[in-house]
């Protein structure tokens, strides 16, 4: 009974290393085959398009509802205390520092790292990675690579968006039906921020940029198993990575206000 | 010395053990055709001369270069060598077919676009598909794909190439003009072949020597002449198509009579 508990946990730790040695293999790959040649423009700004282009309507949407939301909240709130001249300042410190790098990542996992998984999944098991194996090409430096390239330029970039788009989420609901002055809010909204918070919402998405790319395509590879493994394949890039924005969104965080 | 020299290969997956010392020799211009009956091995030696797996013993040395112990990109060169044809043919389905077929000559070669556009053309003459450069893969019937695959793999003009089962799931007649592309090519060409079939027609059509995969182990590898009159049960059994003999592991279901038509 003891042998057997003791036995599941080892077979258990044994298989979680091994996962978790396999991802930093090829993440490992990705980071060294970023240089190598030769150099697939067409191939890269493709990826540009899926993942930055396509995804700016979900990004703009889901930035302007939870801004809105999260100013209806602040408003309320703070109203109980007479202090509704704080709800712009703190949407603005949320924004910034966490709502629109998470909410972001949160997105993009959702769209471009599922995608990325489904297509690399479907390429698996049709064989198609193993017809660019045979044809001398390596398929982390012609798949991986231009996706990640895509996912730390944009991540960042549309994060940029979100925190614009958000701060006319909560101009509509703390100027428009709260009734606070324009011209207060616009101050108000940048009053606790500095440069660096910026900075730091940048970093966060740089690393949600990765984890998302990185995740999907791995998830994407190692699919097995026809139909069923493809379907799976998005989904458990879409919880992984999730998670791991989640988590590293806390460490990230204390490392960085520091 | 051989052009493709299979040693001892064994391989197994689990506790399924899928070859086991296999022994093949090519030579230069040689086809070979590798019969055998389903999981028996016949893919899985394909995959393990192109690298794609790893033997557990034994070993593929390709013009004397031992392919598992080759880096990635000494191995990515004798990639550039070898053209592999897949059964369902594998193509980029995000690409049209001209892409597909230019797809290692703009990887490997440093040359122009007009250059490109001539050796599609021309690989794609040569398998009879002129003319549908610009369909997607998702557009074309099975026939039609493998022998886009079969432009594919020849495009770098290699010296090896590797069908894994071509004619499977395709009409009589499709089966037979997939035979005569894959003999165009080989006489065109001059290349050496390895041919994974289970059409025996086209496999003595094709075939300088014919090989038997019968539970992972190579139980013939002789000139099609030979093959036919080899006495081995096994052989013959496979020749006839009949589900009577040591073929299978398990018994064959009983052989019903035709009902009589009633007068």
């Amino acid at each position: 009974m003891v042998l057997t508990f003791i036995d599941k946990t080892g077979a258990t730790v044994l298989a979680a290393l091994d996962t978790a040695g396999d991802f930093a293999t090829l993440a490992g790959r990705t980071f060294a085959a970023i240089f190598k040649r030769p150099f697939d423009g067409k191939n890269l700004m493709n990826q540009f398009q899926a993942v930055g282009v396509h995804s700016l309507p979900v990004v703009i949407l889901t930035s302007v509802a939870v801004s809105m939301v999260f100013a209806v909240q602040l408003a309320f709130g703070f109203r109980q205390f007479q202090a509704e001249g704080l709800a712009a300042q703190v949407e603005g410190l949320a924004i910034v520092r966490e709502l629109g790098p998470v909410i972001t990542g949160l997105m993009l996992s959702g769209r471009i790292g599922s995608a990325m998984a489904a297509e690399l999944g479907t390429m698996q098991v049709t064989e198609q990675i193993d017809a660019l194996e045979c044809l001398a090409t390596d398929p982390i430096h012609y798949l991986f690579v231009p996706r990640f390239l895509a996912s730390i330029v944009v991540v960042p970039l549309l994060t940029v968006v979100s925190i614009y788009v958000g701060f006319w989420g909560g101009y509509l609901i703390l100027v428009g039906v709260e009734g606070q002055s324009a011209f207060v809010y616009s101050h108000e909204f940048y009053k606790l921020l500095a440069f660096r918070d910026l900075r730091i919402a940048l970093y966060k998405a740089l690393v949600f940029g990765m984890i998302i790319a990185l995740v999907g395509c791995w998830k994407g590879y190692r699919t097995q198993g026809g139909a069923e493994g493809v379907g799976n394949a998005p989904t458990s890039s879409v919880v992984t990575s999730s998670l791991w924005i989640l988590i590293s969104d806390f460490f990230l965080t204390k490392l960085l206000l520091v | 010395m051989a052009l493709i020299d299979v040693v001892n290969l064994s391989k197994a997956f689990g506790p399924k053990v899928v070859l086991s010392n296999v022994n093949l020799q090519v030579q230069e211009g040689e086809s070979l055709v590798v019969l055998g009956g389903s999981g028996t091995g016949k893919t899985v030696l394909l995959r393990n001369i192109m690298g794609l797996l790893t033997p557990d013993s034994g070993h593929v040395a390709i013009e004397g270069k031992i392919i598992a112990q080759l880096k990635r990109d000494e191995l990515f060169k004798v990639r550039q060598s070898i053209g592999m044809c897949f059964q369902m043919a594998a193509l980029f389905d995000s690409m049209t077919v001209f892409e597909n077929v230019a797809f290692g000559l703009r990887r490997h070669l440093d040359i122009t676009e007009d250059e490109i556009q001539a050796r599609v053309d021309e690989c794609l003459s040569l398998v009879g598909m002129k003319g549908t450069d610009k369909l997607k893969p998702a557009e074309l019937s099975g026939g039609m794909k493998r022998r886009v695959g079969f432009a594919r793999a020849i495009a770098l003009k290699p010296k090896i190439l590797l069908f894994d089962e071509p004619t499977t799931g395709l009409d009589p007649v499709m089966t037979d003009v997939i035979g005569r592309v894959i003999l165009d090519l080989k006489h065109e060409l001059g290349v050496t072949t390895i041919t994974i079939t289970h059409d025996l027609k086209s496999a003595f059509e094709i075939a300088d020597r014919i090989a038997l995969l019968f539970r992972g182990e190579c139980l013939a590898c002789e000139p099609p002449a030979d093959f036919k009159v080899n006495p081995h049960p096994v052989i013959q059994q496979f020749l006839r198509g009949d589900a009577e003999g040591p073929f299978l592991q398990d018994p064959p279901p009983p052989k019903r009579k035709p009902k009589e038509v009633q007068s």
